[in-house]
Protein backbone atom coordinates (compact mmCIF):
# COMPACT_ATOMS: atom_id res chain seq x y z
CA UNK A 1 0.00 0.00 0.00
CA UNK A 2 2.77 2.37 1.04
CA UNK A 3 4.76 1.31 -2.01
CA UNK A 4 1.90 2.24 -4.36
CA UNK A 5 1.42 5.56 -2.65
CA UNK A 6 5.13 6.28 -3.04
CA UNK A 7 4.90 5.42 -6.72
CA UNK A 8 1.87 7.65 -7.17
CA UNK A 9 3.63 10.52 -5.42
CA UNK A 10 6.64 10.14 -7.73
CA UNK A 11 4.44 10.08 -10.79
CA UNK A 12 2.53 13.18 -9.70
CA UNK A 13 5.82 14.96 -8.97
CA UNK A 14 7.15 13.97 -12.38
CA UNK A 15 4.03 15.23 -14.11
CA UNK A 16 4.25 18.54 -12.23
CA UNK A 17 7.90 18.93 -13.22
CA UNK A 18 7.14 18.18 -16.87
CA UNK A 19 4.23 20.63 -16.95
CA UNK A 20 6.33 23.37 -15.39
CA UNK A 21 9.22 22.66 -17.75
CA UNK A 22 6.86 22.81 -20.73
CA UNK A 23 5.26 26.04 -19.48
CA UNK A 24 8.70 27.47 -18.88
CA UNK A 25 9.76 26.55 -22.39
CA UNK A 26 6.69 28.16 -23.92
CA UNK A 27 7.17 31.31 -21.83
CA UNK A 28 10.80 31.46 -22.94
CA UNK A 29 9.94 31.25 -26.63
CA UNK A 30 7.20 33.84 -26.29
CA UNK A 31 9.28 36.38 -24.38
CA UNK A 32 12.76 35.80 -25.75
CA UNK A 33 14.34 38.81 -27.41
CA UNK A 34 16.55 38.73 -30.47
CA UNK A 35 20.23 38.14 -29.69
CA UNK A 36 22.42 41.19 -30.17
CA UNK A 37 23.35 41.06 -33.85
CA UNK A 38 27.06 41.37 -33.08
CA UNK A 39 26.84 37.96 -31.41
CA UNK A 40 24.89 36.28 -34.23
CA UNK A 41 26.54 33.90 -36.69
CA UNK A 42 27.01 35.39 -40.16
CA UNK A 43 25.36 33.52 -43.03
CA UNK A 44 26.90 35.55 -45.87
CA UNK A 45 29.60 38.18 -46.38
CA UNK A 46 29.23 40.20 -49.55
CA UNK A 47 29.97 43.60 -51.08
CA UNK A 48 27.07 46.03 -51.48
CA UNK A 49 27.83 46.13 -55.19
CA UNK A 50 27.47 42.36 -55.60
CA UNK A 51 24.41 42.16 -53.37
CA UNK A 52 22.60 44.87 -55.30
CA UNK A 53 23.44 43.19 -58.59
CA UNK A 54 22.14 39.83 -57.39
CA UNK A 55 18.83 41.43 -56.47
CA UNK A 56 18.65 43.42 -59.70
CA UNK A 57 19.27 40.33 -61.79
CA UNK A 58 16.71 38.12 -60.08
CA UNK A 59 15.07 39.40 -56.98
CA UNK A 60 12.94 36.27 -56.38
CA UNK A 61 16.06 34.14 -56.28
CA UNK A 62 17.95 36.67 -54.19
CA UNK A 63 15.02 36.93 -51.75
CA UNK A 64 14.92 33.15 -51.31
CA UNK A 65 18.65 33.17 -50.66
CA UNK A 66 19.04 36.20 -48.40
CA UNK A 67 15.76 37.07 -46.66
CA UNK A 68 15.97 36.73 -42.85
CA UNK A 69 19.66 35.75 -43.08
CA UNK A 70 22.41 37.53 -41.16
CA UNK A 71 24.67 39.22 -43.68
CA UNK A 72 27.81 41.32 -43.43
CA UNK A 73 27.83 43.87 -46.24
CA UNK A 74 30.88 45.98 -47.10
CA UNK A 75 30.68 49.11 -49.16
CA UNK A 76 30.82 52.85 -49.47
CA UNK A 77 28.30 54.90 -47.51
CA UNK A 78 26.41 57.06 -49.97
CA UNK A 79 23.96 58.57 -47.51
CA UNK A 80 23.31 58.84 -43.79
CA UNK A 81 19.60 59.35 -43.14
CA UNK A 82 18.74 60.45 -39.65
CA UNK A 83 15.47 61.36 -38.01
CA UNK A 84 14.41 61.65 -34.37
CA UNK A 85 15.05 58.11 -33.26
CA UNK A 86 16.40 56.49 -36.37
CA UNK A 87 19.66 56.41 -38.25
CA UNK A 88 19.76 54.54 -41.52
CA UNK A 89 22.94 54.03 -43.51
CA UNK A 90 22.61 53.68 -47.26
CA UNK A 91 24.94 52.09 -49.81
CA UNK A 92 23.69 52.96 -53.27
CA UNK A 93 24.76 52.07 -56.78
CA UNK A 94 25.06 55.61 -58.08
CA UNK A 95 24.37 54.74 -61.72
CA UNK A 96 21.07 52.94 -61.25
CA UNK A 97 20.01 54.37 -57.92
CA UNK A 98 19.41 50.88 -56.54
CA UNK A 99 20.48 50.63 -52.93
CA UNK A 100 20.85 48.66 -49.74
CA UNK A 101 19.73 50.44 -46.57
CA UNK A 102 20.62 49.49 -42.99
CA UNK A 103 18.49 50.31 -39.94
CA UNK A 104 20.64 50.07 -36.80
CA UNK A 105 19.88 48.29 -33.52
CA UNK A 106 18.93 50.59 -30.65
CA UNK A 107 22.19 49.80 -28.83
CA UNK A 108 24.26 50.78 -31.88
CA UNK A 109 22.59 54.07 -32.79
CA UNK A 110 25.48 56.16 -31.43
CA UNK A 111 28.02 54.47 -33.66
CA UNK A 112 25.64 54.83 -36.62
CA UNK A 113 25.39 58.58 -36.03
CA UNK A 114 29.19 58.84 -36.25
CA UNK A 115 29.30 57.33 -39.75
CA UNK A 116 29.90 59.78 -42.59
CA UNK A 117 29.08 59.79 -46.28
CA UNK A 118 32.07 58.39 -48.14
CA UNK A 119 33.14 56.08 -45.31
CA UNK A 120 33.96 52.53 -46.30
CA UNK A 121 32.20 50.31 -43.77
CA UNK A 122 31.20 46.77 -42.95
CA UNK A 123 27.67 46.42 -41.60
CA UNK A 124 26.11 43.28 -40.16
CA UNK A 125 22.34 42.92 -40.10
CA UNK A 126 19.26 40.84 -40.76
CA UNK A 127 18.30 41.08 -44.42
CA UNK A 128 14.60 41.84 -44.98
CA UNK A 129 14.87 41.09 -48.67
CA UNK A 130 14.52 43.39 -51.63
CA UNK A 131 11.81 44.70 -53.90
CA UNK A 132 11.39 46.92 -56.91
CA UNK A 133 10.13 50.33 -55.85
CA UNK A 134 7.47 51.77 -58.15
CA UNK A 135 8.07 55.14 -56.51
CA UNK A 136 11.82 55.21 -57.10
CA UNK A 137 11.92 52.91 -60.14
CA UNK A 138 14.90 51.09 -58.64
CA UNK A 139 15.56 47.96 -56.64
CA UNK A 140 15.90 48.45 -52.89
CA UNK A 141 17.11 46.03 -50.25
CA UNK A 142 16.45 46.67 -46.57
CA UNK A 143 18.18 45.45 -43.44
CA UNK A 144 17.11 45.57 -39.80
CA UNK A 145 18.86 45.16 -36.41
CA UNK A 146 22.18 46.34 -37.85
CA UNK A 147 25.53 47.13 -36.29
CA UNK A 148 28.98 48.03 -37.54
CA UNK A 149 31.36 45.15 -37.78
CA UNK A 150 35.11 44.95 -38.28
CA UNK B 1 17.45 77.55 -82.48
CA UNK B 2 13.88 76.34 -82.11
CA UNK B 3 15.20 72.87 -81.29
CA UNK B 4 17.48 74.28 -78.56
CA UNK B 5 14.58 76.19 -77.03
CA UNK B 6 12.43 73.06 -77.10
CA UNK B 7 15.15 70.97 -75.47
CA UNK B 8 15.73 73.64 -72.83
CA UNK B 9 12.00 73.90 -72.20
CA UNK B 10 11.69 70.13 -71.75
CA UNK B 11 14.73 70.01 -69.49
CA UNK B 12 13.33 72.81 -67.35
CA UNK B 13 9.96 71.11 -67.20
CA UNK B 14 11.40 67.80 -66.03
CA UNK B 15 13.62 69.65 -63.56
CA UNK B 16 10.58 71.28 -62.01
CA UNK B 17 8.72 67.98 -62.08
CA UNK B 18 11.55 66.39 -60.12
CA UNK B 19 11.67 69.34 -57.78
CA UNK B 20 8.00 68.94 -56.94
CA UNK B 21 8.30 65.29 -55.84
CA UNK B 22 9.78 64.93 -52.36
CA UNK B 23 11.14 61.50 -51.55
CA UNK B 24 12.39 59.70 -48.50
CA UNK B 25 13.78 56.20 -48.09
CA UNK B 26 13.66 56.26 -44.30
CA UNK B 27 9.99 56.61 -43.49
CA UNK B 28 8.85 54.92 -40.27
CA UNK B 29 5.71 52.83 -39.91
CA UNK B 30 4.68 51.23 -36.65
CA UNK B 31 2.19 48.47 -36.47
CA UNK B 32 0.56 47.66 -33.14
CA UNK B 33 -1.68 44.63 -32.78
CA UNK B 34 -1.15 44.18 -29.04
CA UNK B 35 -3.99 43.30 -26.72
CA UNK B 36 -4.38 43.08 -22.97
CA UNK B 37 -3.53 39.39 -23.36
CA UNK B 38 -0.38 39.85 -25.39
CA UNK B 39 2.01 42.79 -25.53
CA UNK B 40 4.20 41.22 -28.21
CA UNK B 41 2.59 41.74 -31.62
CA UNK B 42 4.02 45.12 -32.50
CA UNK B 43 6.75 46.06 -34.92
CA UNK B 44 8.51 48.96 -36.56
CA UNK B 45 9.66 49.42 -40.13
CA UNK B 46 12.26 52.18 -40.46
CA UNK B 47 13.07 51.92 -44.16
CA UNK B 48 9.78 52.80 -45.81
CA UNK B 49 10.00 54.52 -49.21
CA UNK B 50 7.63 57.48 -49.44
CA UNK B 51 6.86 60.26 -51.89
CA UNK B 52 4.93 63.51 -51.68
CA UNK B 53 4.02 65.59 -54.70
CA UNK B 54 4.27 69.16 -53.42
CA UNK B 55 2.13 70.48 -56.27
CA UNK B 56 -0.81 68.07 -56.12
CA UNK B 57 -0.67 66.60 -52.60
CA UNK B 58 -0.40 63.07 -53.94
CA UNK B 59 1.23 60.82 -51.39
CA UNK B 60 2.51 57.26 -51.62
CA UNK B 61 4.54 54.78 -49.63
CA UNK B 62 5.97 51.28 -49.98
CA UNK B 63 7.04 49.06 -47.11
CA UNK B 64 8.95 45.78 -47.36
CA UNK B 65 7.04 43.46 -45.00
CA UNK B 66 10.08 41.63 -43.64
CA UNK B 67 11.46 44.99 -42.58
CA UNK B 68 8.86 45.15 -39.80
CA UNK B 69 11.13 44.37 -36.90
CA UNK B 70 9.72 42.61 -33.82
CA UNK B 71 11.48 42.22 -30.48
CA UNK B 72 10.69 38.52 -30.35
CA UNK B 73 12.00 36.02 -32.96
CA UNK B 74 8.87 33.86 -32.87
CA UNK B 75 6.62 36.83 -33.60
CA UNK B 76 8.92 37.87 -36.45
CA UNK B 77 8.59 34.40 -37.93
CA UNK B 78 4.83 34.10 -37.49
CA UNK B 79 4.13 37.57 -38.90
CA UNK B 80 5.79 36.73 -42.21
CA UNK B 81 4.59 33.13 -42.41
CA UNK B 82 2.04 31.88 -44.91
CA UNK B 83 -0.66 31.71 -42.23
CA UNK B 84 -0.35 35.44 -41.50
CA UNK B 85 1.01 38.11 -43.84
CA UNK B 86 2.55 35.56 -46.25
CA UNK B 87 5.44 37.89 -47.00
CA UNK B 88 7.10 35.51 -49.47
CA UNK B 89 4.03 35.89 -51.66
CA UNK B 90 3.26 39.53 -50.81
CA UNK B 91 6.62 41.11 -50.07
CA UNK B 92 5.45 44.72 -49.90
CA UNK B 93 2.55 46.81 -48.63
CA UNK B 94 1.73 50.03 -50.43
CA UNK B 95 -0.37 53.13 -50.13
CA UNK B 96 -1.30 55.45 -52.98
CA UNK B 97 -3.49 58.44 -52.28
CA UNK B 98 -3.93 62.13 -51.81
CA UNK B 99 -4.15 64.82 -49.20
CA UNK B 100 -7.75 65.75 -49.93
CA UNK B 101 -7.62 69.20 -48.32
CA UNK B 102 -4.27 70.05 -49.88
CA UNK B 103 -5.50 73.53 -50.76
CA UNK B 104 -5.33 74.41 -47.05
CA UNK B 105 -1.67 73.37 -46.83
CA UNK B 106 1.19 75.73 -47.68
CA UNK B 107 4.37 73.67 -47.78
CA UNK B 108 6.44 76.81 -48.19
CA UNK B 109 5.24 78.28 -44.90
CA UNK B 110 6.34 76.94 -41.52
CA UNK B 111 3.41 75.71 -39.50
CA UNK B 112 1.25 72.77 -38.49
CA UNK B 113 -1.46 71.70 -40.89
CA UNK B 114 -4.28 69.25 -40.14
CA UNK B 115 -4.79 67.08 -43.18
CA UNK B 116 -7.23 64.53 -44.50
CA UNK B 117 -5.73 61.68 -46.47
CA UNK B 118 -7.56 59.21 -48.68
CA UNK B 119 -6.25 56.47 -50.89
CA UNK B 120 -5.74 52.80 -51.59
CA UNK B 121 -3.93 50.64 -49.07
CA UNK B 122 -2.68 47.26 -50.24
CA UNK B 123 -1.74 44.65 -47.63
CA UNK B 124 -1.50 40.90 -48.13
CA UNK B 125 -2.44 41.37 -51.79
CA UNK B 126 -5.76 43.05 -50.96
CA UNK B 127 -6.47 46.69 -51.80
CA UNK B 128 -8.94 48.74 -49.79
CA UNK B 129 -9.87 52.41 -49.75
CA UNK B 130 -8.84 54.05 -46.51
CA UNK B 131 -9.07 57.51 -45.05
CA UNK B 132 -7.16 59.04 -42.21
CA UNK B 133 -6.56 62.31 -40.45
CA UNK B 134 -2.99 63.44 -40.16
CA UNK B 135 -0.75 66.37 -39.52
CA UNK B 136 1.92 67.99 -41.61
CA UNK B 137 4.46 70.11 -39.81
CA UNK B 138 6.61 72.36 -41.97
CA UNK B 139 9.69 73.63 -40.22
CA UNK B 140 12.75 75.07 -41.89
CA UNK B 141 12.27 73.19 -45.17
CA UNK B 142 11.59 69.85 -43.45
CA UNK B 143 8.11 68.45 -44.06
CA UNK B 144 7.08 66.01 -41.35
CA UNK B 145 3.96 64.00 -42.12
CA UNK B 146 2.26 61.93 -39.41
CA UNK B 147 -0.88 59.88 -39.39
CA UNK B 148 -2.38 57.03 -37.52
CA UNK B 149 -5.30 54.87 -38.34
CA UNK B 150 -6.68 51.44 -37.58
CA UNK B 151 -7.29 48.69 -40.08
CA UNK B 152 -9.53 45.65 -39.80
CA UNK B 153 -7.26 42.65 -40.42
CA UNK B 154 -10.19 40.66 -41.77
CA UNK B 155 -10.59 43.23 -44.56
CA UNK B 156 -7.19 42.17 -45.86
CA UNK B 157 -7.81 38.44 -45.61
CA UNK B 158 -5.71 38.10 -42.47
CA UNK B 159 -7.10 35.57 -40.02
CA UNK B 160 -5.61 33.28 -37.45
CA UNK B 161 -5.95 31.53 -34.12
CA UNK B 162 -4.13 34.36 -32.35
CA UNK B 163 -6.81 36.82 -33.42
CA UNK B 164 -9.60 34.50 -32.31
CA UNK B 165 -7.84 33.92 -29.00
CA UNK B 166 -7.70 37.67 -28.34
CA UNK B 167 -3.91 37.78 -28.50
CA UNK B 168 -3.69 39.73 -31.73
CA UNK B 169 -5.89 42.76 -32.23
CA UNK B 170 -8.61 42.56 -34.89
CA UNK B 171 -7.95 46.20 -35.65
CA UNK B 172 -4.27 47.01 -35.25
CA UNK B 173 -3.10 50.59 -35.25
CA UNK B 174 -0.80 51.75 -38.00
CA UNK B 175 1.30 54.84 -37.25
CA UNK B 176 3.09 56.57 -40.09
CA UNK B 177 5.89 59.10 -39.50
CA UNK B 178 7.64 60.39 -42.58
CA UNK B 179 10.11 63.24 -42.92
CA UNK B 180 10.78 64.83 -46.26
CA UNK B 181 13.88 66.97 -46.35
Amino acid sequence: MSDNRKKLKSIILLVIIVVFAFAGGVLYVFTKKFTDITKEKVDYTISAFDLINEFKNNDSLANKKYAEKIITVTGLVTEVESADTTVNIKMADTTSGSYAIFAFQQQNLTEAKAIKEGDKVSIKGSCSGGAYSQILETEFITFKRCALTK
Amino acid sequence: MKKTILILALALNSATMFAQKKITTSGVINFNATTSLDPLPKAENKTVVAALDTKTGAIAFEAIMKSFSFANPMMQDHFNSSSWLDSDKFPTSTFKGNITNFRTVNLKKDGTYQVDVAGDLTIHGVTKSVTSKGTIVVSEKVIAANADFNIQVADYGITGKGIDAGKVSKEPKITVAIEFK
